[in-house]
């Protein structure tokens, strides 16, 4: 088979870059994970902020959120149900750069929120911006993957 | 298996995860109200204050100069580096500091609040309804 047609998954190059990318994402999610775990009350204050949900959606998003990410930074760790995690880390960045655009849009001068309290004053732009690089980042993932 | 049933998977697991930790987390929020922050004051507890409030305008200067609580210093994220000191000068310590912003819905009274305890004014507190509610309790 030739390189041109090669799957990229199959090219030890690519493989070992799109390994590298995947523990990236999962240790990302992780971390976003285990910091607001720590404290879910503290989490709805911030998404709070956002001034996007009523407080009982929000007050039940501050215990989902962290859940939801800390089991597709373990399935992406480990390799397993990739695809399915994969679908949710693309779901959950583009709702997260959605609720900062709308931010943005509004003028709200708040804090992402996104490793809860662990990592403040990082404002929405960054943070939006950083998450429209990892979108990017889990495309590849997506179409990289060895069985589609 | 496919994409879909991974993720219908994950989402599943999620979801106990999350109901776990809405159930016996030491920290979980509660789901009938938002819980009051100790650094939120209602207008009738400033009140009740025997010694004199500072007060603050988080709002922009152009907000602040179309009306404001009498004495209050405008202070927000923009101007922080030039007025801050000049608040330095009118506040003194142990002083109860209360900041307000446009309404119950602005963030900003929060965030200057907090920025004026990091800054090592601890007596900062923030005004429930903001510069609304001050309006409306003094409107007669």
């Amino acid at each position: 088979m030739s390189a041109v047609t090669q799957p990229v998954s199959s090219r030890p190059i690519l493989r070992a870059t799109r390994c590298v990318l995947r523990v990236l994402i999962a240790a990302l999610f992780l971390f976003a994970a285990v910091t607001k775990l720590f404290d879910p009350s503290s989490f709805a204050q911030q998404i709070a902020n956002y001034q996007l949900t009523p407080w009982p959606a929000t007050a039940a998003l501050s215990v989902f959120l962290p859940a939801l990410e800390l089991c597709v930074g373990i399935c992406l760790l480990l390799g397993r149900w990739e695809s399915g995690a994969l679908v949710w880390v693309a779901i959950l960045l583009a709702i997260f750069s959605g609720a900062l655009l709308s931010a943005i849009v509004r003028g709200l001068s708040i804090d992402c929120g996104c490793f809860g309290r662990s990592v403040e004053n990082t404002g929405t732009l960054w943070p939006l911006i950083r998450n429209l690089a990892l979108l990017a980042v889990t495309g590849f993932l997506w179409f990289s993957r060895k069985n589609k | 298996m496919t994409a879909l049933r991974q993720a219908g998977l994950i989402l599943l697991i999620a979801l106990g995860l999350a109901g776990v930790t809405a159930a016996v987390h030491p920290k979980r929020p509660s789901f009938l109200a938002p819980p009051r922050d100790p650094n939120e004051v209602t207008l009738a507890e400033t009140k009740q204050w025997a010694e004199k409030v500072l007060w603050v305008d988080a709002r922009s200067a152009s907000e602040f100069a179309s009306g404001h609580v009498p004495d209050a210093v405008c202070l927000n994220f923009e101007n922080w580096s030039e007025e801050f000191p000049k608040f330095l000068d009118l506040y003194t310590p142990g002083q109860r500091v209360v900041v307000y912003c446009s309404a119950t819905s602005c963030q900003l009274s929060r965030e200057i609040a907090a920025k004026l305890k990091a800054s090592g004014v601890d007596g900062a507190y923030f005004l429930e309804g903001g510069w609304e509610a001050w309006k409306q309790q003094n409107r007669q």
